[in-house]
């Protein structure tokens, strides 16, 4: 039973910090109608970002520089890549996977093909029913949580937010009203981009920092969205943590890839009972 | 739908262009074939330069580079010049498939010094078999030279097999008799499972249920989690960003305080312990080729660091981060020599004489020497498998430190050879 709880802990702790990557997927995806197969290696951008100017700075430092820096490198992406190619959602997929390479081959080519760890800024364990867990993975997930919190109220509580709902809501209808449509989406992509970053850097002294790093964490960020329901912020985030404890708690009695294939058959029930996604007409 | 109709005329005339475009080819393809005999010698490098392995790729890739060059300095391979083309086989069985065909069919490559990546190596072997090509596996899946071999695949590094006959009776009697083995889920994980599964059974102690995790699990804490208490031995099997995870993570929840950390030279490749920042400490490590110059301290391998541009203590790349994979990529630099040997022993002149190549490769012993740093080996004539000397070593204070030396001959007395392909007609 002790397993049982400790697997579920893990898994809601591992959900948090894939639900603050998965939000800045979605957010993209329910405003610019955009699937960006680059946002995993935006994730890998923060691992490898955190963990150079943690080396000089410190991590605290570099975990508010490294959203900052997602920030300005989404705008830029937004402007150069994203908003040329918007017209076609085909076409927006050939782009970000050709970024998607772009990235991880100029990492390669400049940090190295080498993995590196990145020591945790918090050291030590504590008990968790049977097992010694480690405590930096409980600041991660309560940090994750707490920019997720606030990103919700950023988006209801801010006139930007507000803007971002209402373009999303209706496009036309906001431009009549006057909001800058077009500076909202870049603003959102930017957003999307740091969130991936901020991810990055959360995870990176629990992971492993190297090009492909981004590679594994997309689908899984993929599975809470689709699940969650395309573009549905609170559904993503519920999906996110409802398949790391599911996959915790089945891990605890099967093995471990049992539990990753029943993930996967949740996601294509999804898929067929309610194809809009699990959490289809809650609010957006 | 097209209006395109052909006539009698047009027919013919591109029947006929068709068939000089056939006929011109094939005579282009017999004259690579028999007419080499005078020009340079062509050695295919199947590297894994992008993907996953590609921290281990570079270094093959940089080993058969000075390999060739050094062999050019000294005048080639009987006297003719060799050229090494490279194709990146991007850590992707599927790839690495087309790119050996490609290597063998387009760039005419005469022997093939190969991929390090199991999955790769076992999917080019039935290839360069189909075309009749040497194939030198560099990766330690047992069946490159075991249940999937050729009389066309060598390997001069160890396998499983012998990691698991090099290591595995010393970390029995030292270390504890109660094994967890946790590895990723693919050909080379399951094959150190099987091997030293069925070698600490034999030596009568007791191997629990295997742990494999998945290739893209980036969350160790389920899988270890698992581990019974009850274990005493740990032997892991990973490469890459997922040994950092393993390390990392089991040093974090505190696994080297009730068991011993066991693994093989894979696992700490292409990583210098120090910059696990602790998390490698008092890790056990089967190496092929010892990390640090002193262990292994001669003038071959002193030279041998020089040329690759590497440290004497953590075998890390003057000026950037890199460090050497070291337990492998060796064989990229060797295997070349040992084609020389061979191709000068045999006489060989062109592809009709791959089978003297061959029987040469066979049985040969490559002295410790410039050519083959890593030391004096057998290429064993059965099973085509390089019997090598092994250390055992401990991460202290972020070194690689040899513990023992286990000889060729020690393992050669503990591996006899399981298949014999020197019987198969080529």
């Amino acid at each position: 039973m002790d397993l049982v709880i400790a697997l579920t802990i893990n898994g809601l702790v591992w959900g948090l910090i894939v639900a603050l990557i998965a939000l800045g997927l979605s957010i993209i995806f329910g405003l610019l109608d955009i699937i960006n197969v680059a946002h995993g290696d935006f994730f890998m951008v923060g691992t490898v970002l955190a963990l150079v100017i943690a080396g000089t700075t410190g991590f605290w430092i570099a975990l508010v520089l490294v959203p900052l820096l997602g920030l300005a490198m989404g705008l830029v992406v937004e402007r150069l890549i994203i908003r040329p190619t918007i017209s076609a959602a085909s076409l927006t997929i050939v782009t970000t996977f050709g970024l998607s390479m772009i990235l991880q081959e100029t990492v390669r080519a400049t940090f190295g093909a080498q993995p590196r760890r990145m020591a945790a800024p918090i050291q030590g364990t504590i008990p968790l029913f049977g097992l010694e867990y480690d405590v930096y993975r409980l600041f991660a997930a309560a940090f994750a949580a707490l920019c997720i919190v606030a990103f919700f109220l950023f988006l209801s509580r801010t006139t930007l937010g507000t803007w971002i709902r209402a373009v999303r809501q209706d496009r036309e209808t906001a431009t009549a009203l006057g909001i800058p449509v077009v500076r909202v989406c870049a603003f959102t992509f930017g957003l999307g981009t740091a969130m991936a970053l901020l991810g990055g850097a959360i995870a990176a002294p629990i992971t492993t920092v190297e090009f492909r790093t981004g590679v594994d964490i997309l689908p899984v960020s993929f599975m809470a969205v689709v699940i969650g329901g395309l573009g549905n912020l609170k559904g993503t985030v519920a999906a996110a943590v409802l398949l790391a404890v599911l996959e915790g708690l089945i891990s605890s009695f099967a093995d471990p890839t049992l539990a990753r294939i029943t993930s996967l058959a949740v996601m294509c029930m999804v898929l067929l009972v309610k194809p809009r996604g699990l959490f289809a007409g809650a609010t957006r | 739908m097209s209006k395109y109709q052909p006539d009698r005329r047009s027919f013919l005339s591109h029947a006929l262009a068709g068939g000089v475009a056939a006929g011109t080819s094939y005579l282009g393809l017999t004259r690579d074939l028999y007419a080499q005999a005078s020009g340079p010698i062509i050695l295919g490098s199947h590297c894994e330069l992008t993907g996953g392995f590609a921290s281990w790729g570079y270094w093959h890739d940089k080993a058969a580079k000075a390999a060739v060059q050094l062999v050019n300095e000294q005048g080639g391979i009987a006297g003719r010049k060799v050229e090494l083309i490279t194709e990146d086989t991007e850590s992707n069985p599927a790839t690495g498939t087309r790119k050996l065909r490609s290597l063998i069919e387009r760039n005419g490559a005469n022997f093939i010094v190969g991929s390090v990546h199991s999955g790769v190596m076992l999917s080019a072997i039935p290839v360069a078999t189909e075309l009749k090509t040497v194939y030198f596996s560099a990766g330690e899946a047992t069946e490159a030279t075991g249940s999937k071999g050729t009389r066309y695949s060598f390997r001069t590094g160890t396998d499983t097999y012998a990691l698991a006959a090099a290591g595995a009776p010393w970390a029995f009697e030292n270390l504890g008799k109660n094994w967890t083995i946790i590895s990723p889920d693919y050909a080379w994980g399951h094959s150190h499972y099987q091997e030293h599964k069925a070698m600490v059974e034999r030596l009568g102690g007791k191997v629990n249920d295997p742990i494999f995790v998945p290739l893209d699990a980036k969350d160790m804490v389920p899988y270890l989690a698992k581990i019974p208490q009850e274990t005493q031995v740990l032997f892991s099997v990973f490469f890459g960003a997922q040994s950092i995870a393993f390390y990392t993570q089991a040093k974090s929840m505190g696994l080297e305080k009730t068991m011993k950390m066991y693994s093989i030279c894979g696992t700490m490749e292409a990583i210098a312990p120090a910059d696990l920042q602790g998390a490698g400490e008092g890790v056990y490590i089967v190496e092929n080729f010892p990390r640090v110059l002193k262990y292994k301290d001669d003038e071959f391998h002193r030279e041998h660091n020089k040329r690759m541009g590497i440290d004497d203590v953590d075998a890390r790349e003057a000026n950037s981060q890199r460090v050497m994979a070291k337990s492998h990529a060796w064989q990229s630099w060797e295997n070349v020599f040992a084609l020389k040997n061979a191709i000068e022993k045999s006489g060989w002149k062109s592809k009709n004489d791959d089978k003297l190549v061959i029987e040469a490769l066979e049985g040969m012993t490559l002295p410790n020497s410039l050519g083959h740093p890593q030391g004096t080996k057998i290429l064993r004539r059965e099973d085509h498998s390089g019997m090598v000397d092994c250390y055992i070593s401990r991460v202290e204070n972020g070194k690689l430190e040899v513990k023992k030396k286990v000889t060729k001959e020690d393992l050669i007395k503990a591996l006899p050879p399981r298949f014999d392909f020197s019987k198969e007609t080529i």
